[in-house]
């Protein structure tokens, strides 16, 4: 789990610098059952992290700390450079907190219950109804902005959990399985918004147990089971950990023999199979490769019919680590 | 600040928009006041505006040949300054005909061994059987005879303690006559008079809405429990707020709600049922120490129950047992101890004050009452700090 930015750890002040959220040590125990087990991880503006665990691995329980519904029984908790907890309340100003159970009022219409979460975050007047609008769009809800939400599909309240959450522009957006039981628009809707927001310079903690979705949105990803972060990095890293590596199958008509020899002098290219007219490779990260290989191949006088990229996947990582599939 | 408002008033207006806080706090409860006191009214009038207004009552009593205490009891209610009483001594059986036929308005059974049987320390048992369509005259002699038998009760312990064992039996009616002469009248007047100043209908009518005032209140407070099931308690506690400041607006709602319909409530009963509470001042005095009962109430229902559904029952069952017992449907007249207790449901409490202010008392004479209900705000508000919250998820 080394991590070149984690430096500064020893010194809290530093350790927090640029950070939005900054967890250390987090546990907490239920009766006999520890919870969460000693949680760190660091989130700076514009990072996505995602939290990937199965059922009971203790998300929300980290989540449910962080945003001071619980208390911690051990560690600490800071975002932006203050210390978070239940009692903390000018703090939890920068927090969006978007439960993993729906949260609205069923009676009231989107816009009303985003208008009262927004005035009890403080917003008023003009502000707060362009960012209404500006957030209804943003989930694509502004067509039934003002029915009930009781009336609803799974998928809308699911987005409007979401659209409550952020509101008030937070600096930390925390998302604890959002898509979970929604159909596949709606699903693309909520990635999509994330991805958005991130972009705006949103530091995003994000729990799921769909590993292509911490794969699309995570720009780094902590694997947790058992209320432990088993490892952490980026997907590429995670990937390398276990020693996986990816495979460049490249299939076509011409010189496959030379071509393979032109390939093997490439320095990201680690070994070069070759079997009838189809060259498998295998590449430390196929997505950076591929344009060279590519090329390359072309160069030779090869004529490619196809090009194929597999790479093991955070399942394999998952499997590889606890021993255990993500889903049962 | 602003966050309690902003909660208050979102809440506010979705209960007005929820039929349901309508129907329970106005509706249902006006259209019983209405339906109730018609029932009540198409047989004789039965108002008691004050003690002058009072009929003779006449009673047929069978009491066992040289029984002292029964012979004690009768010529104790003979005896009795507010009521002309005439008693006629007859057979067991003849009595029962009379009170049956309607020539008597009460008969009144003294068992055999009667004397006896206080002087052992048993309690005496006296039955009476009531003629149909009798007032509030014989409810009161009915209470008279309750308080006298429980004096010779307490006066057969105390004269038994004295002579450790041997009761003479001379000593025992003399404590039991002057017991019976002076003490039950006397507290009689003094617990009972005010309430009785109330109509049948306004009896009725402060009842009904001291019943339905614990379940409007239910509306404020007992969404404490159903927020915590749409998921929004969760995400209230997320936000930046004090935490005081979420139970405080449900409180604050439950009190908007509870005042307003009981204010309605006690105005519908004013200007269409005829009943006169008396003054507005004390009467507002009045409804703002129940209401304060009745939403700390509701906190102990909100720290027991797991669900909403169970918020509900525990709440519909404790205004209805609390209704009951305050007279919300018919008169209730017990004596003794038990009669102590029921003073304390603030439902009897709240009736009690509207006695007090029809007969013309003002917020000085309103002591009692406003202490029960504000005692009782205070008793329930600590219940539910004290108690664990059943329904938390964590
Ligand atoms: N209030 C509680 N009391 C007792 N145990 C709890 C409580 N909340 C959570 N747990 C336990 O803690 C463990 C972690 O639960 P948590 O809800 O954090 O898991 P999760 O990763 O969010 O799972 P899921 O994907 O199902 O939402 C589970 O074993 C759960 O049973
Ligand atoms: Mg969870």
């Amino acid at each position: 789990m080394s991590d070149g930015q984690r430096s500064g750890e020893d010194d809290p002040a530093r350790a927090s610098e640029g950070a939005v959220l900054l967890v250390e040590g987090l546990v907490r125990r239920f009766g006999d059952l520890t919870a969460v087990d000693g949680v760190g991880l660091r989130i700076e503006a514009g990072q996505t992290y995602g939290l990937l665990g199965p059922n009971g691995a203790g998300k929300t329980t980290t989540i449910s700390m962080i945003a001071g519904l619980l208390p911690a029984d051990a560690g600490t908790i800071s975002v932006l450079g203050r210390p978070m907890g239940p009692r903390e309340v000018e703090v939890k100003h920068h927090i969006g907190l978007v439960p993993q159970d729906l949260a609205i009022y069923p009676e009231l219409t989107a816009r009303e219950n985003l208008a009262f979460f927004g005035r009890l975050q403080g917003m008023r007047g003009r502000q707060l109804i362009e960012r209404i609008d500006e957030v209804l769009d943003l989930i694509a809800l502004s067509d039934r902005a003002d029915d009930a939400t009781k009336d609803y599909s799974g998928g809308m309240k699911r987005r409007l959990n979401i659209a409550v959450g952020l509101i008030h522009r937070p600096a930390l957006l925390i998302l604890d399985e959002p898509t979970v039981g929604v159909d596949p628009q709606s699903r693309n809707a909520i990635l999509r918004s994330v991805e958005a927001l991130s972009g705006e310079g949103m530091a995003v903690l994000y729990t799921t147990h769909y590993m292509e979705e911490a794969a699309r949105l995570c720009d780094r990803i902590g694997i947790i089971d058992s209320g432990r972060i088993r490892a952490e990095g980026t997907r590429s890293e995670l990937i390398t950990l276990i020693g996986g590596v990816d495979t460049i199958r490249l299939t076509g008509a011409g010189p496959v023999e030379e071509s393979a020899e032109a390939l093997r002098l490439l320095e990201a290219v680690d070994k070069v199979g070759v079997e009838g007219r189809c060259l498998t490779l295998t590449v430390h990260d196929a997505p950076t490769t591929v344009a060279q290989v590519v090329t390359t191949a072309a160069r030779t006088g090869l004529a490619l019919d196809e090009v194929e990229i597999v790479r093991p996947d955070l399942e394999s990582v998952f499997l590889h680590l606890t021993g255990k599939a993500l889903r049962d | 600040m602003r966050a309690l408002w902003i909660m208050t008033f979102s809440d506010l207006r979705l209960n007005l928009r929820n039929r349901s806080v309508l129907l329970f706090a106005l509706v249902i409860p006006a259209s019983l006041m209405t339906v109730l006191s018609i029932t009540y009214n198409t047989g004789e009038a039965t108002g008691l505006t004050g003690s002058q207004s009072l009929s003779p009552v006449s009673v047929a009593a069978a009491v066992p040949e040289g029984d002292r205490l029964g012979t004690t009891l009768l010529t104790a209610l003979t005896h009795l300054n507010d009521l002309d009483i005439d008693v006629e001594l007859t057979s067991a059986d003849r009595a029962r005909a009379l009170a049956g036929s309607g020539e008597a308005d009460l008969a009144l059974f003294v068992p055999e061994g009667f004397t006896d049987a206080v002087r052992a320390g048993r309690g005496p048992t006296v039955s009476t059987v009531r003629a149909d369509g009798t007032g509030a005259e014989v409810e009161l002699l009915l209470s008279v005879i309750g308080g006298t038998l429980e004096q010779f009760h307490d006066g057969a312990l105390a004269a038994r303690a004295a002579t450790a064992g041997g009761v003479p039996a001379a000593e025992l009616d003399q404590v039991a006559l002057q017991a019976a002469l002076r003490e039950p009248s006397v507290a009689f007047l003094e617990g009972r008079t005010s309430s009785e100043q109330l109509s049948a209908t306004g009896a009725l009518v402060a009842g009904q809405a001291g019943l339905f005032l614990f379940f409007t209140v239910g509306f404020g407070v007992l969404a404490l429990v159903s927020e915590r099931e749409t998921g929004t308690w969760t995400r209230l506690c997320s936000l930046p707020l004090r935490p005081w400041t979420i139970v405080a607006s449900k409180a604050l709602v439950s009190y908007v709600l509870g005042v307003a319909s009981t204010g309605v409530l006690l105005t519908v009963g004013i200007l269409l049922l005829d009943v006169d509470f008396g003054a507005p001042l004390p009467i507002a005095l009045l409804v703002l120490c129940a209401v304060a009962a009745g939403t700390s109430l509701m906190f102990v229902v909100a720290r027991l129950a797991r669900t909403a559904e169970q918020a509900n029952l525990f709440q519909t069952a404790l205004a209805m047992i609390l209704g009951l017992a305050g007279g919300a449907f018919f008169p209730l007249s017990v004596s003794g101890p038990l009669d102590a207790i029921l003073d304390l449901n603030p439902v009897a409490a709240f009736s009690r004050g509207l006695g007090i202010t029809s007969g013309g008392g003002g917020p000085t004479d309103l002591g009692a009452p406003v202490a029960i209900l504000l005692g009782s705000a205070a008793v329930t508000a600590a219940l539910s700090l004290l108690l664990p919250d059943r329904g938390r998820a964590t």
